[in-house]
């Protein structure tokens, strides 16, 4: 499984990473999952998620992920950027694509990395309410 | 010995610093340095049910006996995505 993370303080270019998509004739379903910050958190409007990592346990941790995804599914690639730093509402603050001989084992797998990210990632957001 | 404590998120604010240096006894384990750090830093009180604790990059429980030199970091529940 070819597999590739960035965690980043620079925009999501979704242009740029379709273009950069390493297509297999082995891969019948392509998913691409967009995280985006809404406009409140907890009712409360926001401006911006100002996003932190402990980022060399987050990338370990994501490599325990994908290896536990290599090991569930038959995925022949997964990419997955996680922005860090201030992140305006409406922008992606994750991105992740899964290719998969079948689109079953590729929803499954992208559900599963999102979920235990969420479970151990260490990445924490604070947000920032609308000037008042 | 010494070990080296970072926070994160939230725990910062709530000890004021983003790492601290306990010294603890040989065999300690990471309860017994959870006790000092409560007595030194009382806010991280409020937290203990679901404060997370890593050495190094792997997640431990509080039984994990402690070695010089090791790196413990404390942070609330995850938020990615």
């Amino acid at each position: 499984m070819k597999r590739e993370l960035t965690i980043t303080s620079g925009p999501l270019d979704e242009a740029a990473l379709a273009l950069g998509r390493e297509r297999s004739t082995k891969a019948g379903a392509v998913i691409v999952f967009l995280g985006v910050v809404r406009d409140e958190e907890n009712s409360v409007p926001i401006s911006i998620l100002e996003y932190e990592a402990f980022e060399g346990m987050a990338r370990h941790q994501f490599t325990k992920i994908f290896d536990q995804v290599e090991t569930r599914w038959p995925i022949e690639s997964i990419r997955l950027i996680h922005r860090i730093g201030a992140v305006g509402t409406g922008e992606a603050s994750l991105w992740v694509e899964v290719m998969a001989p079948h689109r079953g084992e590729a929803f499954a797998a992208c559900q599963f990395t999102i979920d235990e990210m969420k479970r151990v990632v260490p990445i924490w957001k604070k947000p920032v309410p609308v000037a008042s | 010995m010494k070990v080296k404590v970072f926070f994160y998120s939230y725990f910062k604010d709530l000890t004021g610093c983003a790492v601290a240096e306990e010294i603890i006894s040989e065999n300690a384990k990471i309860a017994d340095l959870m006790n000092q750090l409560y007595a030194r830093f009382p806010k991280l009180t409020a937290m203990a049910n679901s404060t997370l604790i890593a050495v190094g990059v792997e997640y431990q429980g509080r039984s994990y006996v402690l070695r010089e030199g090791d790196e413990v970091s404390l942070f609330p529940p995850v938020q990615g995505g």
